[in-house]
């Protein structure tokens, strides 16, 4: 059975983490209520030997922080439920704050502390060994090229470090679901392909890690994930926007013979699914 | 080369004195600050203000009150008025810092709200409530000048707090801290360089209550009792004698401060610089 075969093979394995009929409503200042998701539904599961990149893509408006920070637990949905797993198969719980990491778009560290720090404090103030965690983040630094910027401030980092020790920092503690906001905004192609290559080095670490990259980078989304949801409303019969953004269709890349493929981007099929979403998919959303 | 890359190459000395945000080499600033310096005292030389006493005036008064030994002396009074101002400065900082910090908790707001209303409020305003509580003379005014200056520093420091990112908050409780240690890591630690540059800033105003402070009490002296009888008698060098005094202190101060943001908190002048 060829590779290709093998990845179009619907995996049978546990869930890692499900929106169930999520909505999330705010209260506006004259009465009315905004509605920024509705009924949002959406599963991750295990992909036995890989870890999981999967994307959520959407364009500006779409809903997409607003369900970041339901999954990350930082705002509690109006409707719905967020359950992660508790790392035994079949056994899921709702999610809170701190069981998801999140690297946010603007990379913020804690600025009073040192590169070293910015990744030991965190692990040794939730309960890693302070030895443990120094030793850990050594080690990080050296295989992601920071040693010799352990001891420098993060106001002297370049953007490129700041975006490598913010994901690092996150994975200090063992967390194996990390959230990555709009990662490539604001980057050069060059970079962009830095932080791809980036964020599938760190996701190949472990099997179980699962990367949820948040974009509206649709090659991007593309090229990195196994999984791409599109978020976005539906239309009424004027073509208006309907309030409350949910997935709307998702790409299974593996089904798709797409994911892990190097050179993806060559791919007759790529270059199908990427035009169908920017030209067909998008301007509906 | 083209005439307008000539042109643009021809570099006009000092063009970027008057330039938006012009790139000064530290010759260059150290020269402006020079002359406005120079500036100030040919001004006063000149005194097209008949009420400015001469330069050799003030300086010869403050020889003498250098001079003079015991209560009616220079040095008592700076003494008296240096303890008043390094007492009260402290504990307006300790009372300011805990006022400030707590109004992140929600039933402390009002309190501090409360607290910054009243810098709108006259310190002496307050003289008969100061009287009923603390006995005349030192502890009066430690009282009065903690209080007074307290308005002022929890509403800097409270707007510092105010000035923190709330993804800052979100970073630190995605990496799983509790509240206690978001307050700490996220809220005090952080803040403290800007705290000491709060602290700086109001301690010039300080010097303002100070003098009006020790002009209501007097029986201890100090520099607002003396420019208080200097004022009365009319004697002018006197008095600017003094507020050249406050102004060497002043400076002192704030080289004090600086030199303790550089050592205790080195990654804010960094921060600055970038």
């Amino acid at each position: 059975m060829s590779e290709q075969e093998q990845n179009s093979q619907e995996p049978d394995h546990g869930s890692l983490l499900t929106l169930e009929d999520v909505c999330k409503d705010f209260p506006m200042n004259d009465g009315t209520t905004f509605v920024a998701l509705k009924s949002m539904s959406l599963k991750i599961v295990d992909i036995p030997e890989r870890p999981q990149i999967v994307s959520l893509l959407g364009p500006s408006g779409s809903g997409k922080t607003t369900a970041l920070r339901i999954i990350a637990g930082l705002d509690k949905p109006t409707r719905g439920s967020v359950m992660i797993t508790n790392g035994i198969a079949g056994e899921m719980r709702s999610v809170k704050v701190g069981d998801v990491g999140v690297v946010f778009q603007k990379y913020p560290l804690f600025e009073d502390l040192n590169v070293l720090n910015n990744l030991v404090v965190p692990a040794v103030r939730t309960g890693m060994k302070a030895e443990e965690a120094h030793e850990k983040a050594l080690g990080y630094l050296e295989e992601f090229d920071l040693t010799k910027q352990k001891s420098a401030w993060p106001v002297q980092l370049s953007g490129g470090q700041r975006q490598r020790v913010a994901i690092l920092q996150q994975l200090m503690r063992d967390r194996h679901f990390i959230i990555l906001d709009e990662p490539f905004s604001g980057l050069d192609p060059v970079n962009i392909i830095n932080v791809m290559k980036l964020i599938n080095r760190i996701a190949h670490q472990h099997t179980l890690n699962t990367f949820l990259v948040i974009t509206h980078d649709v090659t991007s989304a593309l090229a990195i994930s196994d999984h791409v949801y599109l978020l976005g409303r539906e239309r009424d019969a004027e073509g208006n926007p309907i309030p409350g953004s949910r997935v709307m269709k998702e790409y299974d890349m593996i089904a798709e013979g797409l994911a892990y493929q190097p050179d993806i981007e060559d791919l007759p099929r790529f270059a199908e699914i990427r035009k169908e979403i920017k030209m067909v998919e998008f301007p509906k959303l | 080369m083209s005439s307008s890359e000539a042109k643009a190459e021809r570099k006009i000395p000092f063009a970027d004195v008057f330039r938006v945000y012009g790139s000064l080499g530290a010759f260059t600033r150290y020269n402006l600050i020079l002359i406005w310096v120079a500036i100030a005292f040919a001004f006063w030389f000149l005194n097209p203000i008949k009420a400015l006493p001469l330069p050799q005036e003030v300086w010869d008064a403050l020889r003498k009150m250098w001079a003079t030994p015991g209560r009616d002396g220079m040095v008592y009074n700076i003494y008296v008025t240096l303890q008043l101002n390094v007492v009260g400065l402290f504990y307006s900082a300790l009372i300011s810092l805990l006022i400030a910090y707590l109004s992140i908790i929600p039933v402390f707001q009002p309190f501090n709200k409360m607290v910054q209303w009243l810098r709108y409020i006259p310190i002496v305003g307050f003289n008969l409530v100061f009287f009923s509580l603390f006995a005349i003379g030192w502890p009066m005014k430690v009282a009065m000048l903690t209080t007074g200056m307290s308005f002022f520093l929890v509403t800097s420091m409270t707007s510092v707090i105010a000035a923190i990112p709330h993804m800052k908050y979100e970073l630190a409780k995605v990496l799983g801290y509790n509240d206690r240690q978001v307050f700490y890591s996220v809220i005090v630690r952080p803040t403290l360089p800007q705290m000491i540059d709060m602290i700086a800033q109001n301690a010039a105003i300080g010097w303002v209550m100070i003098t009006a402070i020790e002009t209501f009490n007097r029986t201890e002296g100090g520099i607002g009792a003396q420019i208080f009888a200097y004022n009365s008698t009319n004697n002018l060098a006197a008095v600017y004698a003094y507020l050249f005094i406050i102004g060497i202190i002043a400076v002192a101060e704030d080289g004090f401060f600086s030199l303790m943001k550089r050592l205790l908190f080195p990654y804010s002048l960094i921060a600055e610089r970038a």
